[in-house]
């Protein structure tokens, strides 16, 4: 077969042993072993989600519980690209697993300076780019494009996006794409409407389905599901995913009687 | 990451809010202002850890709250070692102030043991009816009066402990002029902390005199003058 010149190729190898990851957002931008003694059980480490400038949290920022979960809103507070990567490259660099660093994509222009800093750095894996809410096939395409480069990359999608962006995610076929938790709305404590993102095992239904789409469209998918016990993990890898994504599950106090044993 | 497993042995109504007695050894209970983060063994409806505060109570076993409505006595809990920064009673404070602003006075109740054993004063300066059950527990030498004459005697305390909802903290600053710079103290600041510092969600920012800092790691106990009258 003739490979098409016109065409971008983006699939590039991607090795996740164990299959096992964090999402983002969920364990700083940093691996932290003496904090984080399970970290010897994932495959790669995903950074917080970081983006061009720096980025102060929402103002209406929130942790909202209701019955099977929570949504939480920051606004990714986070001190931009290049104050993360003087921070951070060192322990990047000597981190026992191999990093994703997770950049918000905000135009592909911005996009695009990131990602050049990134690739000299050591121990980089992939890249995983948070599309923005809304985001339509025009942008991915133009995010996927400016992202190009050395690494992997690996777009972020919710279950919503899944199927809004399913033919152009098959035709681009990254080297793998992250089903990531979906978005919600709640009333905070003031009354008003607090949109975010949904974390807890009441999401799983959706999230399976969603990958099992992903799947049949000949994607390899990560799946961040709102996995709280192992069958969960058992089924999203007997489904196909390549990898699962562990949420808020690691905030938990007892990972090991409530979670990673069993 | 240690962890240490109790059990809730008995559970007692503090005003509005619900404490819980805890059989942890004393080594590991947190000091007031600083948390414990606990979850249910066997649970499925516990998704996040519960934050728990030393409140007042018996000295010879960790009493915490506020404990949610659904715990039993009876439950088994996980707990990670106690974080965060608590109070920090100077040795010298001997007219002490709590401030519970428009929260129970529960975790600032903690503060009073440690205060009575310098022969501090404590004054808890407080707009709402103490239910019976705090009255009741509560030592005698605690004077309970308005905060308008906390406002009115501002160079009175040479310690005061605040505990308001992030949420209060403009409010609660309004209530002071910037110029009263005499305030030496100590604020805990209530919010939702999920992560509890694994994760610098970003949900518990602060924003302080210098900079946005985390409750979970840097508080959520903070110096007054970091933390009153910074917009934002």
């Amino acid at each position: 077969m003739w490979l098409d010149e016109e065409k971008n190729l983006f699939k590039q190898d991607l090795v996740l042993d164990p299959p096992v990851l964090n999402s983002s957002g969920i364990l700083g931008f940093v691996p932290d072993l003496h904090g984080m003694p399970y970290l010897s059980g994932l495959g790669a480490f995903i950074t917080n989600p970081i983006s061009h400038r720096p980025r102060k949290p929402a103002a209406n920022r929130a942790c909202i519980r209701y019955a099977g979960g929570f949504l939480l809103h920051s606004g990714h507070p986070n001190p931009g690209i290049t104050r993360s990567i003087a921070r951070y490259q060192r322990r990047w660099a000597v981190a026992p697993m191999p990093i994703i660093i997770h950049l918000l994509a905000e135009s592909p222009d911005t996009l695009a300076w990131m990602v050049r800093k990134i690739e000299g750095l050591e121990n980089i894996l992939a890249i995983e780019l948070g599309l923005p809410p809304g985001c339509e096939s025009a942008a991915l395409l133009a995010f996927m494009e400016a992202a190009q480069g050395e690494l992997p990359v690996i777009p972020c999608v919710n279950p919503e996006q899944a199927v809004t962006l399913l033919s152009t995610l098959s035709d681009l076929k990254p080297s793998a794409v992250h089903l990531v938790e979906p978005r919600g709305a709640l009333p905070g404590p003031d009354g008003e409407i607090v949109q975010g993102r949904l974390y807890g095992p009441g999401i799983f239904p959706i999230m399976l389905g969603a990958a099992r789409c992903l799947i049949q469209a000949g994607l390899s998918v990560i799946a961040s599901a709102g996995i709280f016990d192992r069958w969960q993990i058992d089924t999203l890898l007997n489904t196909g995913v390549m990898a699962v994504g562990l949420g808020s599950a690691l905030w938990q106090v007892d990972q090991e009687t409530l979670f990673l044993h069993h | 990451m240690t962890i240490f497993f109790a059990n809730l042995l008995e559970i007692i109504q503090q005003g509005s809010e619900i404490a819980g007695m805890i059989d942890l050894p004393a080594k590991h209970w947190p000091r007031p202002g600083q948390y414990l983060p606990c979850q249910r063994l066997h649970s499925d409806a516990d998704i996040l850890p519960v934050n728990l505060f030393r409140v007042l109570g018996d000295p010879d076993l960790l009493t915490v709250g506020p404990v949610p409505r659904g715990w039993q006595p009876g439950d088994q809990l996980a707990c990670a070692p106690s974080q965060g920064h608590g109070f920090d009673l100077p040795s010298f404070a001997r007219r002490v102030g709590l401030v519970p602003y428009q929260v129970s006075p529960m975790r600032l109740l903690a503060l009073v043991s440690t205060a009575l054993e310098q022969s501090a004063e404590v004054a808890m300066f407080y707009d709402f009816d103490l239910h019976d059950d705090l009255l009741d527990r509560m030592p005698s030498q605690v004077e309970v009066l308005p905060l308008a004459a906390l406002l009115d005697n501002l160079d009175w305390p040479d310690y005061l402990a605040i505990d308001l909802e992030a949420a209060t903290l403009d409010q609660f600053s309004d209530q002071f002029s910037p110029q009263d710079n005499q305030l030496d103290g100590e604020v805990l600041v209530q919010t939702a902390m999920p992560c509890r510092g694994l994760g610098e969600c970003g949900v518990c920012v602060i924003k302080s005199r210098h900079s946005w800092r985390l409750a979970c790691v840097d508080g959520p106990v903070f110096p007054i003058r970091e933390v009153l009258h910074v917009a934002g």
